[in-house]
């Protein structure tokens, strides 16, 4: 049993242009998704996740995340950030290490004036964590894709054009 | 001015239906751009907006846009907001709208397996070709090419506001200044305009709608958000792979 599987890729400017129209049939064994992975980034799973931080002043301790690596070379123990600056006071970071692997985090808000109103359900219910950068086999990206020409440059314009 | 729509349906069906069924959703989106578009002049909204036409003579769908804009922007503490930029723009509940119009259709014409991405904002249902939930990345806000996370959903929808790509866009109503202390929101849940508004409206609320859409949380809308400086926060529900 063959699976068909169609995409298209229309833009909706002015002209009401259709830029690709395509159909493919493939075997269900055939990995389909292969393909996008190996060129969308130099295939190696990246060593370490380089997130990047416009902002020197937070917290982070050189927190890799442990995934690729069993041995990360974190300690075991909770490690706190120094404090951070931010419009509504100073905000801490700590993350807890078991195992050599980050297990936990968690942001110590100032709780005096306005900024009571604003932190405690984010804490409840927001849980702040280690930004990732991560090459990964998806199928779709979510992303602030506003223009056509954002789209050409975007990671879901590869995928699109992987599957083609 | 244009976004781009990425469609793929993952049915076991002839070639031939599926590209009608593309063909469909196709014209149903450009149908709604020529009919709600704010950039030309002789769309139903523009004439709207200039009150050539009157709220009882408007279209079903254009009452609808603009009954939605107003829930919605109660919903939100007015921080979505149709008549931010002063002229009417409904083009934020639109997309959404459009792209939840578009989905429902296939799936009553029997695709039960596909996804829409117009410009960042996805609709799916069912699964991946290759079987499981769609897996769909979140854009990594300072590194087009990688992504900070990874969600599974078999059903729902994905919307993404973020200041990286038009740089100060999102305006913040209250202020009329550009929205800053995030840099990118996305909300994740059942319905792609609800997501989209509750995406922006966040945004246009700075580090204060963490906390807002931490209570959208027990709605069934999860969330991820990157603030300017880097931090990542993310709501319990959101559904990450695994």
């Amino acid at each position: 049993m063959r699976r068909s599987t169609a995409a298209a890729v229309g833009t909706l400017t002015g002209a009401a242009l259709i830029i690709g129209v395509r159909l493919s049939v493939t075997p269900p064994e055939a990995p389909a998704v292969a393909a996008p992975v190996a060129d969308l980034a130099d295939s190696t799973p990246a060593p370490k996740p380089s997130s990047k931080k416009p902002v020197a002043g937070s917290k982070e301790k050189p927190a890799e995340k442990p995934a690729e690596k069993p041995k990360s070379g974190l300690k075991d123990g909770v490690f706190k950030g120094d404090a951070a600056a931010n419009p509504y006071g100073r905000i801490q970071v700590s993350i807890k290490i078991e195992g050599g692997e980050i297990i936990d985090a968690a942001a110590t808000y100032p709780t005096a004036n306005d900024s009571a109103t604003i932190n405690p359900p984010a804490i409840a219910t927001l849980k702040q964590s280690t930004l990732k950068a991560q090459n990964a086999d998806v199928a779709a990206v979510s992303g602030a894709t506003y223009t056509s020409e954002s789209y050409v440059k975007s990671l879901q314009a590869a995928l699109d054009a992987a599957k083609a | 001015m244009g976004t781009t729509v990425s469609i793929e349906l993952g049915d076991d069906r002839p070639e031939a239906e599926l590209r009608g069924l593309i063909a469909g959703v196709c014209d149903w989106l450009h149908e709604v751009d020529a009919r709600f578009s704010t950039y030309k002049a002789d769309s139903e909204v523009s004439r709207f907006g200039r009150r050539e036409l009157r709220l009882e003579d408007a279209s079903a769908d254009l009452r609808h846009v603009l009954e939605a804009c107003a829930d919605l922007w109660r919903d939100t503490d007015g921080y979505f907001d149709a008549y931010a930029s002063g002229a009417l723009d409904p083009s934020g509940y639109v997309k959404g709208w459009s792209v939840e119009v578009a989905a429902a259709r296939l799936l009553a014409a029997g695709s039960h397996d596909h996804y829409i991405n117009a410009g960042g904002d996805i609709r799916m249902r069912g699964n991946h070709p290759d079987g499981g939930p769609w897996r769909v990345g979140i854009r990594h806000p300072w590194e087009a090419d990688k992504v900070s996370w990874v969600l599974a959903l078999h059903d729902g929808a994905v919307a993404t506001s973020g200041t990286y790509e038009r740089g100060d866009h999102i305006v913040n109503p209250r202020t009329g200044r550009p929205a800053e202390g995030l840099r990118s929101v996305t909300v994740v849940g059942p319905d792609l305009s609800v997501a989209d508004a509750y995406a922006t409206a966040a945004l246009a609320m700075g580090e204060a709608g963490i906390a807002w859409l931490a209570k959208r949380s027990a709605d069934g809308y999860g969330s991820a958000v990157v603030t300017d400086d880097g931090r990542a926060f993310s709501s319990a529900n959101l559904p990450a792979a695994v």
